[in-house]
Formats: C-alpha cells, structure tokens, sequence
C-alpha cells in the first residue's frame, strides 16, 4: 500500500465520530467598519506609512520627495513611468537592484490595513514584491472591507490567484532580544497612496 | 539500548542559574502574554471565535481523509505535486529526491517545525545540499546548532552579546554589536546573495485549505515569501493536521494567530499558495509522522487542533523559567509535553510533569486544548505504563495513601504547616526536597481551612442538622 493509502485508512480507522463533530455556518464576526480612518490606524499600527500629497502634488512628486535616493523606481501600474518596468525586470536579480517598487493593490482590509497583491498586480514576477527596498502601493478607498471575515467571503482573489499576499506593513522581526526591527529581510518601507 | 528520559529539571536548573538570561526570557515572553491580552480585549468576540475556532478544527479532524482528499484534488489540479510522508524518514526521502531531479546544491528554507520534526537538514547536509535557514532567529539556533527554543520565537533564550558573537564567527561582523537594529541589517545583507543564488526554496505552512487546494503562511520577516518566488522551485511541508475546510474559515484563524502569539493584530505577511508561478514547480508535501496515530487517542486527538501560536509557552511559569532548549524536544513549553510523548513515550516521560497544573495555558489556548487536563492525563498515562522516575513514583504512592485517608492528610498537613514555620533553612532547602529548590517555600498560615471550619463554622450549624 502506498503511504498515501496507508495514512488516510489510518486515519478512516482512529478518527472520533464524524457525526458527532458538525462544521459550524462561517463566521462574519467583530467591527464591520471599513472606513479610511480605521484602515490608517491599522497600518500605522504595524509600521506601514500612508504618502500623502503635499498641496496637490503628483504621485510622481510624491515619490521623488519621500525617496530622494532612489534610482531605480519600478512601476507596475500603468499611469506611472518610473525608470523601468515590472515587466521587463525578468529576473530576480534583476528585480534585487530596484529601490521604490509602485503597484495597485485591489483591496484592503480595514482591521489589519493590510494590502493584497498577486500575480495579476505583480506581472511575471512575483518575487518583485520582497526584493525591491521600498513598495508604494496605490489603494482606493472604495475597496476597503471591514475585517478578515468580510474579507475571505467577499474577495474573489482568495480563489483565483496562485500567489496571494496580504502585506500588512514592513517586513520586520523581534528576534534579537525583543528588540521590534521595522525592514527585515523583505521591503524596508510599505507606503500607502489614496487613489484620488 | 532504552533511551533515557529526558532530564528536565536538571537543564532547567542551568537554565536557571544564569539570571540576566533567565530574566529577560521570563519578562519577554510574558510581554507577549501581556500584549496578547490587551489584543483580546479589543474584540468583544474573542471568546467566541476561540469556540468557532474549537468546532471547525474538531470537525476537520473527525473528517480528515475526505478533507485531505479535497486538497489533493484541487491542488493536483492547480498545477502543485502533492506527496504524502508516512514519517520523518519518508518525508526527507521526498525532498531529497526532488532536490536530486533539480540538481539543487543551495536550499534557502523558512522556519517549518515539520522539518525540525524530520532532521530534515542532518539528512540533506551530507547528501551535497546546502540548507540555510531564512528566518533571523532559525539561522541564529542553525548557526549556533541548536534546535528552536520557542516555536514561534526560536531564538528567544538568547541576549544580543550572544548573536553578535555568532555573527561575527560567521558573517565576520563587529563582535560588540550591541545594537538589534544592526545586526538584523547584517542578516539581511548575507542572507540576500543567498536568497538570489538558490537553487530551490522551502517553507513550511500555517494552514490548508480543502475547497481550494491552497496553503498558507503566515510570517514576519519576509524572508518565507523570498524562499518560495526567488528560485523556480518551491516545496512546503505540512502536517496533516493543518486543514481547514472552506476559504472563510482562515477569518477566524488568521484573526487569532498572530494576536495569541506576539500580541499584533496580523503577521505582516498573510501567503496564500494555491500554484506555481509561470516557469516554476511547486510542490507540497503531507507529513503524517505520528498525527494518525495520535488522532485514535482518545484522551491526546485534540491536541492536533494546535495552530502552533506559541501561547501556552508564553504563559507558562515552567517554561518561562526554564528555556525551551531544557525540554530536549522540537515542541517545548506545555504543547510540547503533551505532543512529545506521542512521539516518545520515555524520552519525553518527564515532560507532562514541567507543570503546576495552573491552567493558563487552556485559558489562552486560541483552539481551546484542555492541555492542563491532557498534562494530567498523560501523568497517569505515563504510571500506569511504569515511565515515573523512582523517586516520583515512590512518593506518588504515598502521596497516594496520605490523600486516600483524611485523618493521616489532616495530621500530616498540620505537621508541615509546623514544619514551615520551625524548621531552619537547611533542612527545608536541600536535595531531599525538591519543592525547595530554586524557589521559596510558601509562607506557613496559623491555621488550616479544615480546623478553622471545624471551630467557626460547624459550632453555628443548627441542632439537628447534620455534621
């Protein structure tokens, strides 16, 4: 017999009483405010930034002022140049060399101000979304669900992508003695910018 | 050969010597506790996700094999090769042999207690394969070769002096480092080429989704989400028992995961993987190792509704004073000691009883184990199978009598409460008595319960009512 057929016919013969265990109805639970206030909350809470517009100023502007350093600004959205192109990065290595990754996430989460991106935000290369320095992430407000519950129900993506991430913040670790380090090993910064 | 027992309280008792170690594990991990409850406080449903949480895990496991079915089906037909590990041994083979095919030299792997469960690496290491470990507090124990002290924080019996001299016998940096903030930069910085250059990449997983053949994962540091879309190859090893039947039950999971175990809200990162990338492979692997056993034991199967949080370590008195490492097992604090000796009932005997019985952990368990019941049903287990170190057993026995018969428990718990109060230092504080060891006997009260009850309360009873 193979294992597979050996562990589930171990299972079949030691498992409790199915009928005596029912699958309880999902659960939509908690505070179902999904407003921009309590997203800011949220992110900031776990480190993540929002990019606000200085008298009116461009996305372009924006970066430039908040990222003076950078070189390599990559976009994946559309109504943004940058320097290169998500697109025709190709390879990791090659995605490891940008500064300021700008992509559009299609939701987010109110309760976490966490943001989604997959495959379909991150052309042939998902990898981009970790090794750039700094992401910048355009969001629109009227995307926003209230919490984790609302969340799995509702969004579609959670049963399309292949590679789907909710980036909550910075990358970021506690593992030398507690000491909170905000930019671990994936992006340093995670930036917000409110579609207008 | 039998193996020996592990002996707890004699590592516990190094552990414990070293106080500016010992202080700061205690004090951190009970932080964790602490911001774990101010998290709990702010969601009024807490206690009911916890049942929801209970229910759907109970029910996942009464229903295993066709659940287990479903993933495999849904994720075969997303493009994910799907193997199933009976044990360690198996599960090691598999990776072993993808790694072959691929003609991999260079795995980068995030954290995974599956693969510490396997000596995963002990096995590929000599087999030509360059495993580094990802995860800032992994690759400190894997530097330091040491197993992960905490499962959730590895690393976390171990002050900056000690990573930095870790660090600088390895990454050649400044051996006085004493600032987290710089050292964590020098993992990033050689971790990165690494990373870059790997022939394949490994993580571990938080959960299973049967409706849609998709894996989570839920870490911090980035370094997981790294592991699996830098190199074209991805394999994740899970245990069995990680299921969840439908897409929307992770709201309650996810909510409650990082929130029991460092007290924030949600990891920074949340992975679903439900197939490989375009031009990649992707690969999952089931572990069995001793869950389809364990779920036939009618008193230990809802142990397997563990979500790995970390929680009952975080709270627990023994663990936090005695360091993960001291229990001489992959899981350590009280989930440990009712895991391991699943595992191995003699080598881990000692460690049902690294416990006061207080119950803290049940109280913080997201999934709701009874594991302060399950520590005390293990104790009998582990008599009744004659694994009770001499001593223990002895004095069980007459503990055993004493309790058996009011009159000798009250003159013999009057005679300690005199003992207490009389007896100088040396004669309560030595090796006969281990209650004395390393902590303060209580202090004596004037009277017990029992003869104050017997003077106040049974002289006002009525005529005529019973005694």
């Amino acid at each position: 017999m193979s294992s597979r057929d050996a562990i589930l016919t171990r299972l079949r013969d030691n498992r409790p009483d199915p009928a005596a265990y029912s699958l309880p109805p999902v659960a939509r639970l908690g505070d179902m405010d999904a407003s921009r206030a309590r997203f800011e909350k949220s992110l900031t809470l776990l480190g993540g930034q929002v990019l606000a517009p200085q008298a009116g100023e461009s996305l372009s502007a924006a970066i430039a002022r908040r990222f003076p350093d950078a070189k390599i600004v990559c976009s994946a959205v559309p109504e943004f140049e940058g320097t290169v192109r998500i697109e025709e990065l190709g390879t990791p290595q090659k995605a490891a060399d940008v500064d300021v990754l700008v992509v559009r996430a299609p939701f987010g989460i109110a309760e976490m101000g966490s943001i989604f991106l997959s495959e379909a935000q991150l052309p042939t290369l998902n990898s981009a979304a970790h090794l750039t320095q700094h992401i910048v992430v355009i969001l629109s407000e009227s995307t926003l669900t209230a919490n984790m519950h609302t969340a799995y129900i509702e969004r579609p993506e959670f049963h399309a992508a292949r590679y789907g991430v909710l980036m909550s913040g910075p990358s970021a670790t506690a593992d030398i003695q507690g000491v909170l380090v905000r930019g671990a090993q994936g992006v340093r910064t995670l930036s917000v910018w409110w579609e207008q | 050969m039998k193996v020996k027992p592990v002996n707890h309280a004699r590592a516990a008792e190094a552990f414990i010597k070293d106080t500016p170690h010992l202080t700061f594990h205690d004090e951190r991990l009970w932080d964790l506790r602490q911001k774990r409850d101010q998290q709990m406080h702010e969601l009024p449903e807490w206690q009911e996700l916890r049942t929801l949480a209970s229910q759907i895990k109970e029910h996942t496991l009464a229903n295993l094999p066709e659940y287990l079915e479903q993933f495999e089906a849904n994720a075969k037909k997303n493009g994910i090769h799907v193997h199933w590990a009976a044990d360690g041994a198996e599960h090691n083979r598999i990776v072993g042999e993808i790694l072959e095919k691929h003609g991999v030299k260079s795995l980068i792997k995030s954290k995974s207690m599956v693969t510490e469960e396997c000596n995963m690496r002990e096995y590929l290491e000599p087999r030509g394969v360059v495993v580094t470990e990802t995860d800032l507090g992994e690759r400190i124990q894997q530097l330091d070769n040491q197993m992960p002290s905490h499962i959730v924080v590895p690393a976390v019996h171990k002050l900056t002096p000690d990573v930095a001299k870790l660090f600088a016998e390895h990454y050649h940096t400044d051996p006085n480092d004493d600032d987290p903030q710089s050292l964590a930069w020098s993992q990033r910085l050689a971790a990165r080429p690494v990373i870059l250059a790997a022939d394949a990449g490994m993580t571990g997983g938080n959960f299973l989704v049967a409706e849609t053949g998709t894996f989570v994962v839920c870490t911090n540091e980035g370094n997981a989400d790294l592991s699996a879309t830098v190199p074209g190859l991805h394999i994740a090893t899970l245990g069995i028992e990680r299921l969840v039947p439908r897409m929307a039950d992770l709201g309650v999971f996810v909510r409650m995961l990082s929130r029991s175990a460092l007290g924030s809200p949600i990891t920074q990162y949340t992975t679903h993987f439900r197939g490989p990338q375009d031009g990649s492979e992707m690969h999952v692997v089931l572990v069995d190792n001793g869950r389809s056993h364990r779920l036939g034991m009618e008193d230990f199967w809802t142990s397997l509704k563990c979500i790995r949080c970390g929680a009952c370590m975080n709270t627990c008195p023994v663990y936090r004073r005695s360091g993960g490492l001291s229990y001489g097992a992959v899981y350590s604090g009280p989930i440990g000691a009712i895991i391991d000796p699943t595992f191995n009932e003699r080598k881990y005997s000692t460690l049902p009883f690294a416990s006061t019985m207080n119950g803290s952990c049940s109280n913080v368990c997201p999934v709701r184990i009874n594991i302060h019941e399950q520590l005390y049903k293990w104790r009998r287990v582990l008599a009744e199978h004659h694994e009770l170190p001499f001593v223990k057993r002895e004095v069980m026995h007459m503990a055993g009598r004493l309790m058996g018969q009011p009159k000798l428990y009250r003159a013999a718990i009057s005679g300690t409460e005199t003992a207490l109060g009389v007896l100088p230092r040396f004669a309560l504080y030595n090796w006969l008595n281990p209650w004395g060891k390393n902590r303060e006997l209580p202090h004596p009260v004037k009277q017990t319960f029992h003869s104050w009850y017997k003077q106040n309360r049974l002289k006002t009873k009525k005529k005529g009512e019973d005694a």
